[in-house]
């Protein structure tokens, strides 16, 4: 059975004279929920960056759906399914609430400046496919009613809830999460569900968190992370991949 | 006939290294890509003009009171525009578009007082030097010895006085300075009123010998920012060093194809400098904030 | 009644001017000091090919935006890893050299006189000679070139160009090729651009390069700034604005060669006041952070 996995193997990453990531060697599966813990300054964000390819590996490779995606463009690689939610969000702040998970759709015709303006009606079509699809996503979160609203006026936990959506939004089948409960509290327990359910739905969740007590309701399999390196902890509800 | 062009590029090249200085005090402590800097050159050569052949005051005073004159508006500057903008954390593109609109409001202001001609400060013939087939101008002399001082001093005044030690502070790492209570409103007054203060002296040292016309700043201000990315941002030695060097090319340029090239050329090394070597010939202190991911 | 019909028609050019630049620097958040470059490889290559070639305007024109959107590639492609100042400092060395080639490289186009005798656009046996006519010319064109630009920025195209303006990293991460967008954006600003310079020329019937400096790439930006970047009123209303104020400086009765001046002071004042207290502009989207 093939399944869509994420593989780390021996990674190094060395900044200035310190190993951020050192000889790691580690897979992401489908159907899971995996939490990354550690002191700050570990390497997990680092993990995350050689994952999504916006920092390029001294040694080692990674895979996804076993195709080696180490040497590619940050951008091909989110085009393939490697999703990621920033641990200061990033949101477009000028855009609303809704054109930000607009613009999170892939595939989208209007995109291309010469269809723009030469097949006008099939972009259209697929703008209002797509406003149909982001506005059932923002009903899913609670925020449809701010659809309109500028991204940057909203509170930090609506915020996050929207990059989650425009995670979504892309269909990734893998995503990565740095902190994600990260400063907030009203919405955590929304977000919790959001990520069971991606994990059910067949997705590879992998999160950075602090927060404990998220790790023990969620995770099905969780490793630590200190000076580079990596060790397995034991959990609750460990899940071994088939 | 090559010994004659180098002369004349050494003279040229100190006055850029000048300016380059200038510029780098400012723009390695604030960040501020400082426009109006070219203004204030523009305005320091006009008020030596006036100071000169209005007035009638004697060359040295005149000189003197210019440059005087160029400090004290780039403190006025830094107050009256920039300072308002830190205190509203302005972005620096803000600021970039303040100091575009400044120089354009104050060069023609110039214009409109004394007109848009060129106009020499000194309509007697200059003190020549002769020595092995090489003539060599008292104001080219002035302006490579008075250059070479006051870099010199400047480096000086950076590395060995308080003051000097708090600029470089800042070009560091500016939120630890403010966390360790250097006082940065001072930081900021010295460098600008530093800053143009050279900026002044080569604008003077330029009207003294080719007179001063309203469009003298912007070329000064381009040959400045050239000079800093070739030495490299970050780097005060880096800047005179730029300065020379773009000096030189030009030298060169204008030898073995034409006068007409040499902006073409300074700026073709500009382009190739931020492709290929963006951190320029000395360039260190990148901040991590600049590094891309 | 000729001088209004000059008016509109300088009006019809700088607002494909403004509008172009907004799209790169209102959309895109590039900060590009380059666009005169691209209004005078628009201007020289429609006169070239009209003068040189024979062309007709209406196809002259076609390939000059062509012709300068491919070479706008020349500074797009290597400023796309450049950020902040660097990018505005490259941009700044294309303008400067691309002017210098206008102005020094003799045996091409004809250096600092310029290039005469430009004829008049011709529409099917409809000759575009008098000013009225030039104006409908000139009005139709951009009149269309504005409804595309609109369209483009409407579109999903113009929706993720300002996604890069806001989060350059973010975008990227959702899987768009910014590089491929940064380029097109370029291109297109270029091609509109030089449809404002084709029609210069006719109009002008002689150009050089003196049309074509940093100072004029300044004004063109004081029109975005002014009127305010990133929607599709602003840079219309710094059109008017700034294309208008000299004449109502004449009303004034300034003698002309202050009244030059004065107006220059009065944009570059007014940029240092609205940056200071409305960096929008008059009616602008974006605050350039």
């Amino acid at each position: 059975m093939s399944e869509v996995t994420i593989e780390c193997h021996r990674l190094i990453k060395t900044f200035g004279g310190v190993r951020a990531v050192d000889d790691l060697s580690v897979s992401f599966y489908a159907g899971q929920i995996t939490a990354l813990v550690g002191p700050n300054g570990a390497g997990k964000t680092t993990l995350f960056h050689l994952i999504s390819g916006m920092v390029r590996p001294d040694a080692g490779e990674v895979s996804y759906r076993e195709r080696r995606i180490s040497n590619l463009a940050p951008w091909r690689i989110a085009r393939m399914g490697i999703g990621r939610l920033f641990q200061d969000i990033r949101i477009f702040g000028h855009l609303t609430v809704e054109e930000n998970i607009l613009v999170a759709f892939p595939g989208q015709m209007g995109e291309n400046a010469l269809w723009a303006i030469t097949r006008p009606v099939r972009v259209q079509r697929q703008e209002r496919e797509n406003i149909a699809k982001a506005n059932r996503l923002l009903q899913r979160i609670g925020l449809e009613h701010e659809a309109r609203t500028r991204a940057e006026t909203l509170s930090y936990g609506q915020q996050k809830l929207i990059a989650i959506a425009r995670l979504i939004a892309t269909g990734a089948d893998a995503l990565l999460l740095d902190e994600p409960s990260a400063g907030i509290s009203k919405e955590n327990t929304q977000i919790q569900d959001i990520l069971k359910h991606l994990a059910n739905e067949g997705k590879i969740v992998v999160m950075i968190e602090h927060d404990y007590s998220i790790v023990q309701k969620i995770a099905d399999q969780v490793y630590r992370m200190d000076a580079g390196k990596m060790t397995v902890l034991p959990t609750a509800a460990a899940k071994c991949p088939m | 006939m090559f010994q004659q062009l180098l002369i004349n590029a050494i003279s040229v090249g100190c006055l850029y290294a000048l300016m380059a200085v200038g510029f780098a005090l400012i723009y390695n402590t604030s960040r501020i890509f400082h426009v109006a800097h070219g203004a204030v050159y523009t305005i320091t050569g006009y008020l030596c003009y006036f100071f000169l052949l209005r007035l009638h005051w004697g060359t040295a005073v005149a000189v003197v009171m210019s440059i005087l004159c160029s400090a004290i508006l780039g403190a006025i500057i830094e107050i009256v525009i920039y300072a308002p903008l830190a205190r509203k954390k302005a972005p620096l593109t803000v600021c970039l578009l303040s100091s575009v609109g400044l120089y354009i409001a104050l060069s023609n202001i110039v214009v409109m007082i004394f007109g848009s001609d060129t106009k020499l400060l000194r309509p007697d013939i200059e003190k020549v030097y002769h020595f092995s087939g090489i003539v060599l101008t008292r104001i080219q002399l002035c302006q490579v010895v008075v250059s070479v001082c006051l870099i010199g001093l400047t480096l000086l005044v950076l590395r060995y006085t308080n003051l000097g030690r708090k600029m470089r502070a800042v070009r560091d790492n500016p939120t630890l300075t403010i966390i360790m209570g250097v006082n940065q409103r001072q930081v900021r007054l010295a460098v600008f009123a530093l800053g143009s203060a050279l900026a002044g002296t080569a604008a003077v040292l330029a009207a003294l010998d080719v007179g001063v016309d309203p469009n003298m700043g912007m070329p000064a201000l381009l040959t400045a920012a050239v000079a800093l990315i070739v030495g490299g941002v970050g780097s005060f030695e880096g800047a005179a060093v730029g300065g020379l060097t773009l000096g030189l090319l030009q030298a060169l340029v204008i030898w073995r194809i034409s006068a007409r090239w040499t902006d073409a050329l300074t700026f073709t090394v500009l382009v190739l400098f931020l492709l290929c070597r963006p951190r320029g010939l000395f360039g260190i202190h990148r901040r991590l904030e600049e590094e891309t991911t | 009644m000729n001088y209004l019909w000059h008016m509109l028609i300088f009006i019809s050019l700088y607002s494909l001017l403004s509008m172009s630049l907004n799209l790169v620097v209102g959309y895109a958040g590039l900060l590009s000091l380059c666009h005169a470059a691209f209004y005078g490889l628009g201007a020289y290559s429609t006169a070239l090919l009209m003068t040189r070639s024979g062309w007709g305007f209406f196809p002259a024109l076609l390939a000059a935006m062509v012709i300068t959107a491919l070479l706008s590639s020349i500074i797009a492609v290597p400023s796309l890893r450049l950020r902040g100042d660097f990018f505005v400092l490259a941009t700044l060395g294309f303008q400067v050299i691309v002017f210098s080639l206008l102005y020094n490289w003799d045996n091409f186009t004809n250096g600092s006189y310029g290039i005469t005798g430009i004829a008049n656009p011709v529409l099917f046996g409809w000759s575009v000679d008098t000013p009225f006519r030039y104006f409908l010319l000139a009005g139709t064109i951009s009149v269309v070139g504005l409804g595309l630009m609109r369209a483009l920025a409407l579109s999903p195209f113009g929706r993720v160009l300002k996604a890069i303006r806001e989060n350059e990293v973010a975008a990227v991460a959702l899987g768009k090729n910014v590089a491929l967008l940064k380029i097109v954006v370029f291109a297109v600003a270029a091609a509109f651009a030089a449809v404002s310079g084709g029609i210069f020329a006719a109009y002008t019937q002689y150009i050089d390069p003196t049309s074509f400096m940093l100072s004029e790439a300044l004004f063109i930006l004081s029109i975005v700034i002014i009127g305010g970047a990133g929607n599709q009123v602003g840079p219309l209303i710094g059109t008017v604005l700034l294309v208008t104020l000299p004449e109502m400086l004449r009303f004034l009765r300034m003698p002309d060669a202050i009244a030059s001046s004065l107006r220059q002071v009065i944009y570059g004042a007014a940029i240092v006041l609205l940056m200071r207290f409305r960096p929008q502009g008059i009616q602008g989207d974006y605050k350039f952070d």
